[in-house]
Parts: C-alpha cells; sequence; structure tokens
C-alpha cells in the first residue's frame, strides 16, 4: 500500500448518521412513490405502508438523535451550507463542470468550493428543510389526520408530497455523482478519509482554511 | 488504527460562539413556530361547533315564545286539522314504524 | 352503488356517501369517525364504504382532509327546474341548524344566525318556506305526549285510548335517520324503545301535502317539499317508501289528484347543496335583505330552534312535558344539564304530576357522538339496568349543527376528545 497523505473527512459519527438515512431513505422515497401513486392491491399498498413507516420512524430517531447528540455538528452544517457567494452562481452557470466532464470529456474551470460545493450546498438546503418538513409532517398525517383541522392536514399532506417528491428526484443524482466521485464514497461509506491532493482539487477552500495537521 | 492513517482533520473552532448562537436561536425557533402552531390547531379546531351551538341558544333567548306547547300557529294546525297529539290522523300522519334490518332487505 | 346493498327496501338511496379513489390516500381519517366501521380498505390502501353498514350520516365526508368521501344524490338541478316550474308549489323545509351555518358558505363567520336573510333568499329563489322549527315544536307535542303516555303506563299502569299498545321505557328520540338506521341495522331489539314520532322533516312532507294544499292553496301532488337539512342521512331517509302518509290520506279522501304516490318529502338538499343552488341563481345571502316566513308553517317557538344542538330536543321535551304534567311552566327555561359537547350528559328532575298528585323523579340521558359514546349507553338498555327514562340520541358529534351536509369548515374537526396520536397499522 502507498502512504497517501490523508484527511478525516467524516468522522464515524457521521457516518453512522448517513447509514442510518441510506437504510431509511431509499426505501422511503420507493415506498413513498408507490403510496402516492397507488397503483399496487390493497394488502400490497398496507405493506408499503408498513415498510414507510417502519423506515419514517427509523430515519426519526436517525435525524432527532444526530441532532440532540451531534448539535454541533449541525449548527457547523447549516453555516456551510447557507454560505452563499457570488462563486456559487458561478458554479451553477457551468453546472460544477460535471456535464461536460461526462458528455463531452472537457474540462472547464470551476470556481474555489469550500467542503461542499454549491451543487451539494442545494442538496444540502434541501435534505435539511426538506427532511425536517418530512419528518413533521410524516408523524402528524400518520398518527393525526383524524382529530387535526382538515384544511390543515391537507397542507401538510401537500407540504409532505412536495418535499417527497422533490427529494426522491434529487437522489438519483446524488446517488451518482456519490458514487462517482470515489474517493468521496470510500470517505463516507468506508473509513472517512479522503486523499489530501483530492480535497485539495475539489475543496480548496476547505482545505486552505479549515484543517490542520495533527500533531 | 484509524489515528494513524490520516495526518490531518478540520479544526474543531469552525464556528465562533456568535454565529453558533445566532444559527441555533434561528434553528430553534423554525422548529418551535410550527409546534405552537400545531398546538393552536388542536386547541381550536371544535370553536365552530360551538359557536353554531351559541347561535341557535341566542335564537331561542330571543324568541317570543319559548314553549312549543305554547306555538299558536301548531295550536292552529291541531284546531284546523290536526285533532290533538297522538290522536288518529296525527298516528297516520306524525307517526310511523321501524324495520328490522338485520334480516336483509332487497 | 353496492350492487348487493342487502340492508336498503326498495326504493331508499342505496347509500348516500361514497368515496373517490383517485382523492383517498388511505390515511385511515375517516375511520375514526365512523360510527360502524363502514369505511373499507386496508391503512394505506384505497378505501370504500360498505352500503350496509353504513348510516349515510358524512362524518367521514366532512373531516375528510382530502375531500375523498361524496355524495351519490344531488337534487340541486332537480331543484331549480320545480322552482322554475310555475305550476308547482317549492316548499323548502330548513332545520335549525341550516341557519346558523349557511351564512358561512357566503364569507360569514361560523354560527352567524342568518334566517331572515336565509328566508330572503329562498323567498328569491322562489321557495315557500315550511320551517322545521314549526314542526320541531309539532314533534314536542307529539313525541311529549308519547313520553307521558309511557311513562304514565310505567309509573302508574295508566292503559292508552282503544287498547293501544305502549312503548317501553326507556324511550329513545327519533329524529336522527343515522341513529335510527344504527337501531335498524344493529340492535332491533331496541325497535320498540324508540319514539314513533317521525322526524321533524317527514311531519313537514305529511303536514305539507295535507295542511299545506289549504295554506298554499295548491293540489297536494303540486306541492314539491324539499328538505333542506344539515344532515345527508336525511337524503335517504326521505327515500323511504313508507313515507307517503300524505298520499294515502289524500286518496283515501278522494284527492282526485291522488293518482301516483309522491313521497313527503320528495327531496334532501344539504346546506351545502342550498349554498351551491342560491350561487347557481346569482343570490349572494350575505347581502339579502331579511325575510319573513310567509305563513304560519314558519312560526317557531325558541324550544323548536334547539333542536339542532346536542341536548336541544330534550331540553325542548323537558320543557313541554313538565307544563303538561304539573300544570306550571318550568322556571329557569334553560335547562343546562343537558346543554355542552360532554358525550353522555344525564340529568333529573323531579316534578310533581298533577293528574296523580304524586311526586315523580324524571332521569334523561343526552348522547352525542354515536362513534365513540353510544356503547355503553345501547348496552345499559339492552340488559334491563339503564337508570334513564327518555335519552336523546344524535350520531353527529355536538348535534346538527355539525351535521354531515352543513359547510366545511377546514380550521374545523369534529373530534370532540382528547387529540392524542392513533398509529394506524393495518
Amino acid at each position: 500500500m502507498h502512504s497517501e497523505t490523508m484527511i478525516l473527512k467524516h468522522p464515524l459519527s457521521v457516518r453512522i448518521f448517513h447509514y442510518l438515512l441510506i437504510a431509511s431513505f431509499l426505501p422511503l422515497a420507493v415506498t413513498g412513490l408507490a403510496l402516492y401513486f397507488k397503483p399496487f392491491a390493497e394488502a400490497d399498498m398496507n405493506l408499503l405502508m408498513q415498510i414507510h413507516i417502519v423506515a419514517g420512524i427509523i430515519l426519526s430517531l436517525d435525524a432527532v438523535a444526530f441532532f440532540l447528540i451531534g448539535f454541533e455538528r449541525v449548527i457547523l452544517f447549516i453555516k456551510r451550507m447557507f454560505a452563499i457567494s457570488i462563486n456559487d452562481v458561478k458554479w451553477f452557470s457551468v453546472l460544477g463542470g460535471y456535464p461536460q466532464k461526462f458528455l463531452f470529456k472537457k474540462k472547464v474551470p470551476v470556481p474555489p468550493m469550500g467542503k461542499y460545493n454549491s451543487g451539494q450546498k442545494l442538496f444540502g438546503i434541501c435534505v435539511l428543510i426538506g427532511g425536517a418538513i418530512l419528518i413533521g409532517t410524516g408523524w402528524i398525517l400518520w398518527a393525526f389526520p383524524h382529530n387535526l383541522p382538515r384544511a390543515a392536514v391537507a397542507f401538510f399532506g401537500n407540504l409532505h408530497t412536495f418535499f417527497g417528491l422533490l427529494l426522491t428526484l434529487f437522489l438519483p443524482v446524488h446517488l451518482f455523482l456519490g458514487i462517482y466521485m470515489f474517493d468521496d464514497f470510500k470517505a463516507m461509506i468506508m473509513n472517512g478519509k479522503i486523499p489530501y491532493p483530492e480535497a485539495k482539487t475539489m475543496a480548496p477552500l476547505w482545505v486552505e482554511r479549515e484543517i490542520m495537521p495533527l500533531k | 488504527m484509524e489515528n494513524k492513517e490520516y495526518q490531518y482533520a478540520e479544526s474543531p473552532f469552525n464556528v465562533s460562539r456568535r454565529q453558533f448562537i445566532t444559527i441555533g436561536g434561528i434553528v430553534v425557533a423554525l422548529l418551535a413556530i410550527p409546534i405552537v402552531w400545531v398546538k393552536y390547531l388542536a386547541t381550536s379546531r371544535n370553536d365552530y361547533i360551538l359557536a353554531r351551538t351559541k347561535g341557535l341558544y341566542r335564537d331561542d333567548e330571543k324568541a317570543k315564545i319559548r314553549v312549543s306547547h305554547a306555538n299558536p300557529a301548531v295550536a292552529q294546525y291541531y284546531k284546523d286539522f290536526g285533532g290533538k297529539p297522538l290522536g288518529g290522523l296525527s298516528e297516520e300522519l306524525l307517526h310511523t314504524k321501524y324495520i328490522n334490518r338485520t334480516k336483509g332487505l332487497s | 352503488m353496492s350492487v348487493s346493498a342487502k340492508t336498503y327496501q326498495r326504493g331508499e338511496i342505496p347509500g348516500v356517501i361514497a368515496i373517490n379513489s383517485s382523492l383517498c390516500k388511505g390515511c385511515d381519517a375517516c375511520k375514526r369517525h365512523c360510527p360502524t366501521g363502514a369505511v373499507q380498505g386496508m391503512f394505506g390502501a384505497v378505501h370504500n364504504i360498505d352500503v350496509d353498514r353504513c348510516l349515510n350520516c358524512g362524518q367521514c365526508l366532512i373531516n375528510c382532509p382530502f375531500g375523498a368521501p361524496y355524495e351519490t344524490s344531488d337534487a340541486v338541478d332537480a331543484v331549480i327546474a320545480k322552482l322554475k316550474d310555475r305550476s308547482h308549489t317549492v316548499a323548502g323545509i330548513i332545520a335549525p341548524a341550516v341557519r346558523v351555518a349557511i351564512g358561512e358558505d357566503f364569507g360569514m363567520p361560523a354560527g352567524s344566525l342568518v334566517t331572515g336573510k336565509l328566508y330572503g333568499a329562498m323567498k328569491k329563489a322562489g321557495f315557500e318556506i315550511l320551517d322545521n322549527n314549526f314542526t320541531a315544536d309539532l314533534t314536542i307535542m307529539e313525541e311529549g305526549s308519547e313520553f307521558i303516555q309511557r311513562a304514565r303506563h310505567a309509573v302508574f299502569g295508566e292503559k292508552g285510548e282503544h287498547g293501544t299498545e305502549i312503548g317501553p321505557l326507556p324511550q329513545f328520540t327519533s329524529c336522527c335517520p343515522a341513529w335510527v338506521r344504527f337501531v335498524e341495522t344493529k340492535y332491533p331489539a331496541l325497535i320498540p324503545n324508540l319514539s314513533s314520532a317521525k322526524s321533524p322533516q317527514q311531519m313537514a312532507g305529511a303536514v305539507a301535502k295535507t295542511y299545506g294544499t289549504k295554506v298554499w292553496g295548491k293540489g297536494a301532488n303540486k306541492i314539491y317539499t324539499v328538505g333542506i337539512m344539515p344532515c345527508t342521512a336525511k337524503k335517504w331517509e326521505a327515500s323511504r317508501p313508507e313515507f307517503k302518509s300524505a298520499y294515502e290520506y289524500n286518496k283515501q279522501k278522494g284527492d282526485a289528484g291522488a293518482v301516483t304516490p309522491y313521497p313527503d318529502v320528495d327531496v334532501v338538499l344539504t346546506t351545502r347543496d342550498l349554498s351551491r343552488l342560491f350561487k347557481k341563481l346569482n343570490i349572494n345571502l350575505a347581502t339579502e335583505k331579511e325575510g319573513d316566513g310567509g305563513s304560519l308553517l314558519a312560526e317557531y317557538t325558541g324550544a323548536g330552534t334547539i333542536f339542532g344542538n346536542t341536548g336541544g330536543v330534550m331540553e325542548a321535551a323537558l320543557r313541554t312535558a313538565y307544563a303538561v304534567l304539573t300544570g306550571e311552566e318550568l322556571k329557569p327555561l334553560e335547562f343546562k344539564k343537558v346543554r355542552g359537547l360532554k358525550g353522555v350528559k344525564s340529568a333529573s328532575v323531579t316534578l310533581k304530576d298533577s293528574k296523580y298528585n304524586k311526586e315523580v323523579t324524571v332521569k334523561v340521558a343526552v348522547v352525542h357522538g354515536l362513534a365513540e359514546n353510544i356503547a355503553p349507553v345501547v348496552d345499559q338498555v339492552l340488559a334491563g339496568r339503564s337508570p334513564y327514562h327518555f335519552i336523546e340520541v344524535m350520531n353527529c358529534p355536538g348535534g346538527c349543527i355539525n351535521g354531515g351536509g352543513q359547510p366545511i369548515q377546514g380550521g374545523g374537526s369534529s373530534w370532540l376528545g382528547a387529540v392524542l396520536p392513533w398509529f394506524a397499522w393495518k
């Protein structure tokens, strides 16, 4: 094995949080689509709903646990998501260089990014806000649709549908890029570490300003 | 062991105290507002029933006559046509029989 | 509509409520409001209604967040056509609960008492008015007398006239068609306990096509009676084939117009239906001038109007029964113990029966919200252990003012109990 310089990008607590997200959100998205379009017979729809609920409970517990245990990291995450500048506009105007890379094999210059690039920040905001809304409305729709005012429950239902579809549409993009960028994939799914040169290329501002060597 | 296998990590001081309080405060507020709103929805959910109930009791309070046996129109009905309560005509027009539906009807 | 509806007579609407499968999310909210478990379909799957269990009460309809249940019977266009037909008199039978709710469909706050504007709007549309509160007063005379007869029979052994059989105590009110259907489909043993008095709506229809011919100067077969009700079950009630008493009476009297049988109540519009009718005719109830009832068939007392509230029928009956038994008026007239949203309310009145010169204590109960509250009351009566002599039952939580035919209140829910989670699963 070669000894490459590595940065710890995702500590264990973050990786566990993310494993549980994968385990819960993928079934939620798939069953959610089925529940919306209702293409199957009665007993199957009931089973899908039960899966949706169990996965929803796991997601809720995961989110609440991380929020409480890792509150500082949550605040840091929010700070990074909402640190928006002109660089983000420029990044979107070239779509991060990805379509050009995949379709035309061309490399285009991309403004310098922090730990999360502009697309990831957008995804992060959607997931943070959308996820919170899905969890909150999900519980109300499951446990209280009969005793809260009907217009409010309908509104929560619409929110749940909107953000559910939004995140489900964003999901394939996240899955594709998350696997394609294989060093980052290994960092999040396996050992939390990313090679220094890769990080310097993709997240130069993060490496310059927020990384320090271990003693 | 992980410790030996990476040389760099994030420095722990990436959020200032002020930023922490601001962002933390916004997060808590954004979580509290829907909770307060849903609580309000729950407590006000029967208000329309109480309002309609009150409306009818008000109709009763402002009525000139408030007991059925003093309704002159009802008295007129019985006098002109109906006879008396539980009388023959009442049996015919104003009373009925019920049906056992547990045995299946068509 | 169900192919194999087994609990409907020929001629009855076989199920007033159905569920639109493209709107239903399978959330199970409606199941919590249904008094008979008539909503079928597993949690998460599209639901449908078993019409044989359904009481047609419409609680599922007014509480569904997604507006999935709908009414299978819509008479608005038929009524408009009759209103335009000069040869007919169209009599609108207005329930008490309509006058404190219909304003909501025209932008007025919940509970606005709009009797005058309602009369004005109906007159403008071409209706004659038969206020159901008038017939509520009539119902008190009939049902109150019946209760006194049953009570005096039970306590003093008094016999009925012409040896008629007298019903048992406790006496149940019979003005709520969902409750009546509940008894007929689930507890037929309680049928003798039901008051034999018709509901005010059905009395109104019978009166309209007999006595009403004199009031409006029209032949019975030219009078078209329209129930205007807060209630979807009233649509089913009006369709009961035995309710053609006026026709039978008129035929017997040799009325030349009594050829084809006509029902006592031809059609029923819910409060929502009437609002739609007004809007189709470009009548804005909110800006209407106050009208008057137009005839003695619209004259009512305070006792009649409170029929729309849970406890109202009982209070009205007590005001009259007390006066008839004791010879004195009840003081104070407000009988607060039977008012309010508690599921089962009870009270007792001690009075002196002036005919027998003896003191009696009348124990009464008021039940509303059939889904949550009826079981123990019915069980007691079936076991012969009921402490009550007279029991008012209304299916809908709060009474008819919260009926399945009322304007939809988005900010409201029929749920009267604590807001606790219910974790649907199957």
